[in-house]
């Protein structure tokens, strides 16, 4: 342990970075925020002393010394004092049908879909500051249908108050007609102010996700092909836009088949990917969502933005809805696996660091618990989370918290590997198959103390920004630059094959896929292309279809998405504008993902994330150097 | 055969994701041409028609482009491989410097069955005045994507 002199000096020494900005990982430890910004100054600020605050008050003795030690993460530690949980999945029918107050005064129901997805903006702005990680919808197109019909309705009335020659039915179609482009100017609205709300502290914009895909009635069809249309045409310069990130929900019977009520969707739902990179694509069907489901918008599973699955419950109704992860803390298999020279010790150490995260993250929990209804006014205050109705403002959270999840994390699976067997779960199948032993151990773990705390433990597989370069930075300190286990930059994402490894986009899933439902806490897969995928949808679909055969929950394709701002022109740009000529590197905007988010300036990325992506490997490797 | 490369999972030279062979040689030397290398039949390396085959089944995902270089020109051995993929229900994409006109009319019978076991061809050659970057699949505006399909010519009667 530090002396409280050392810990001090420490706390100054990071502030000091933040007053001159002259270190880019901490400034720049996640992409989304400004951090030279005043407010994102300011917000670095609290954040330091708060973990600071954090780790010198909060946490037990020997859960710091694992944390200084580089073998546990308690993500979002900065907020353990303020009792945040990280996320929720917001029943925005029901708030937008009872009405709601943000503090300063009372919004009645919405009478339009303008005024509905306005709302849906304010609300997510409002629980934004409940909590410290993303906010979501699950059932974005059903809840917002009734919206769509009340506009209808509206325009009906006005057109039958008028003397005309139109019968009720040329009434209703140019009332439908009216209504279709009254959705678009809303959808145009909401992706608008999803990008411009700075309402997050240090200036970011709140984590938004939207999930939709599987209303089949006219109206929520109509919700789906605008939010659609809208997020395709972009921003007000045609920008790509960052948030809400999308998740197209799969259903065989409803979108996978030409013949199905939302194929159409489906396909737009693809040219939409192509250009902007979201959609993400979810499946109802697969082995581990599918026995939730009982045909209810409420029981189709849904991903909270990067990843986040919330669908088991020990204490209510097992659904997503209303309920969301209320802290994760992430292994570093890595030095765990340096430390050990056989699989014996490795499982032995895993389980030690299992212990000491479960002990942590119920720590926490008991914290988070002892806060009050009245503390979060929001997210209490009007029933976000779920069973909230039936506390009084001075009532503990104990009771309703016990419908979120508390979740381990883990990164460097493939590194880990590494270090024990030589090769990685991409490399052969001996790897593989401890690799999934290891990630099965620590999903039965995981179980165990669900059962033993009687409290919903799952597995994520973690979203690590931040944390890719810092385990990986310390671990260098001590080990040096081990091949292919310490000498990059970054630690390879939970379960991922490493992106510098070349391997088929078959294969990639095949082998991911099998994880997807082990981490029942999270997980995601990506494929990269290298091409313009907007010519190209069918590319896609083989890709998306793969995904649902085998066993994937959420998936996601990454291809290149460039804008030239000299002249608007989207699509690849390698080293001038094929539109207008720019080559000035300034004015060429690079859209990549990293962990999940979008970024539309890699200057904001940190140092790991920025070396992580410039050795990605594609899986459809470009033919532009070999083709005519 | 000599073989430049084979790409799995493209998703720029045709419709869908496909597995892409690069046949070494090719008599058209367009000017502008991205890959010069692949002129010269001798940069390849020598595969059998059973390891390009093999190659190609490995990828259950995947359908197949025969790009180059010019896959016409070495027809022989290319009409075979096509033969055995078609055999495996792969669809078949062709990039030519011929255009269709010239392939049909070909004297060389293995070039016109080639083209007989292809489902859709990119023909003629790169020209540089008229290329144009928003096209798919093709590098300059007089290259045509046709479907071999809809062609009034029957191909069978060409083939052998």
């Amino acid at each position: 342990m530090h002396t409280h002199i050392e810990t001090e000096d420490m706390l100054l020494q990071s502030l000091d970075d933040i007053v001159y900005a002259s270190n880019q990982d901490l400034i720049q430890e996640n992409a989304n925020v400004d951090g030279q910004s005043p407010m994102g100054q300011m917000s670095k600020f609290g954040s330091e002393a708060a973990k600071h605050y954090a780790k010198q008050k909060m946490l037990s003795t020997d859960v710091s010394q694992a944390i200084a030690d580089n073998f546990i993460h308690p993500h979002d530690l900065d907020f353990m004092p303020t009792g945040t949980t990280t996320c929720c999945q917001i029943p925005l029918g029901k708030i937008l049908k009872d009405g709601f107050n943000t503090g300063h005064g009372y919004m009645r129901e919405p009478n339009d879909i303008g005024s509905a997805m306005a709302l849906a903006s304010i609300i997510f702005q409002s629980n934004q500051n409940m909590q410290h990680g993303g906010q979501s919808y699950p059932m974005f197109d059903f809840d917002l249908a009734p919206y769509v019909y009340k506009t209808f309705l509206k325009h009906k009335k006005r057109l039958t108050n008028y003397v005309t020659r139109y019968t009720s039915i040329e009434i209703a179609t140019i009332a439908w007609h009216e209504t279709d482009r009254d959705v678009y100017q809303a959808c145009e609205a909401f992706v608008h102010n999803c990008n411009s709300m700075h309402s997050r502290g240090g200036g970011q914009v709140p984590f938004v996700s939207i999930n939709y895909g599987t209303d089949t009635s006219m109206e929520g069809r109509l919700v789906m092909k605008n939010i659609l249309l809208a997020t395709k045409a972009g921003l007000g310069n045609g920008e790509t836009p960052i948030f809400p990130i999308q998740i197209f929900k799969m259903k065989k019977g409803v979108n996978f088949e030409p013949d199905e009520p939302n194929y159409d969707l489906y396909q737009l739902a693809l040219e939409t990917t192509a250009k902007r990179l979201f959609p993400n694509f979810s499946f109802i069907d697969s082995t581990f969502n599918y026995p939730y489901y009982d045909g209810s918008p409420e029981s189709e599973v849904a991903y909270m933005g990067c990843r986040t699955r919330v669908m088991a419950n020990r204490h209510g109704d097992e659904t997503g809805v209303q309920r969301g992860n209320l802290s994760f803390t992430s292994l570093n298999l890595v030095k765990m696996a340096l430390l050990t020279t056989s699989e014996t010790a490795f499982f032995e150490k895993l389980d030690h660091y299992m212990t000491l995260a479960i002990k942590q993250l119920l720590e926490r929990y008991q914290f988070q618990a002892k806060k009050q209804a009245q503390h979060f006014s929001f997210l209490y205050g009007q029933q976000v989370w779920k069973d909230s109705d039936q506390l009084e403002a001075s009532d503990q959270l104990t009771d309703v918290l016990k419908h979120g999840t508390l979740s381990i994390g883990f990164i460097g699976l493939a590194e880990a590997l590494v270090a024990l067997t030589g090769e990685h779960h991409g490399e052969s199948d001996e790897a593989y198959q401890l690799g999934y032993r290891i990630v099965e151990h620590m999903r039965m773990f995981v179980d165990l103390a669900a059962e033993r705390y009687d409290l919903n433990f799952s597995l994520i597989a973690t979203p690590a920004e931040g944390l890719s370069g810092k385990f990986t930075k310390n671990d260098q300190a001590v080990f040096g630059k081990i091949p292919r286990v310490t000498d990059r930059n970054y630690y390879t994402n939970s379960y991922h094959v490493p992106v510098y490894y070349k391997i088929r986009a078959f294969d990639k899933i095949k082998k991911e896929g099998a994880f997807h439902k082990l981490c029942n806490g999270g997980h995601i897969s990506y494929i990269e292309c290298d091409g313009d995928v907007s010519k190209n949808t069918k590319a896609l679909d083989t890709l998306i279809k793969t995904m649902s055969m085998n066993d994937f929950g959420y998936g996601s394709i990454n291809h290149p998405v460039d804008r030239c701002t000299c002249c608007g022109y989207t699509g690849i740009i390698d080293n001038e504008c094929p539109k207008c000529h720019n080559n000035d590197q300034e004015k060429v905007e690079r859209i990549r993902r990293i962990t999940g988010y979008l970024v539309g300036d890699m200057k904001k990325w940190n140092s790991a994330k920025r070396a992580e992506e410039s050795q990605r490997v594609k899986h459809q490797t470009s033919s532009k150097d070999t083709k005519q | 055969m000599r073989v430049m490369n084979i790409i799995h999972d493209s998703v720029v030279d045709g419709e869908g994701l496909r597995t892409v062979i690069f046949f070494a040689g090719c008599p058209h030397f367009c000017p502008g041409c991205h890959n010069p290398a692949s002129w010269n039949i001798r940069n390849g390396i020598e595969m059998s028609v059973e390891e390009v085959v093999q190659e190609v089944a490995s990828n259950p995902l995947t359908d197949v482009t025969l790009s180059g270089g010019e896959p016409f020109f070495q027809a022989k051995e290319v009409a075979e491989v096509a033969k055995r993929l078609k055999d495996l229900g792969k669809h078949i994409w062709a990039y030519s410097g011929y255009t269709l006109e010239q392939l049909i009319d070909a004297e060389d019978v293995h070039q016109r069955e080639l083209l007989s076991y292809c489902d859709v061809l990119v023909d003629g050659p790169f020209i540089l005045a008229k290329k144009d970057l928003t096209l798919s699949f093709r590098g300059s505006s007089n290259q045509r994507i046709i479907d071999l399909h809809k062609i009034d010519v029957p191909l069978e009667k060409a083939s052998l």
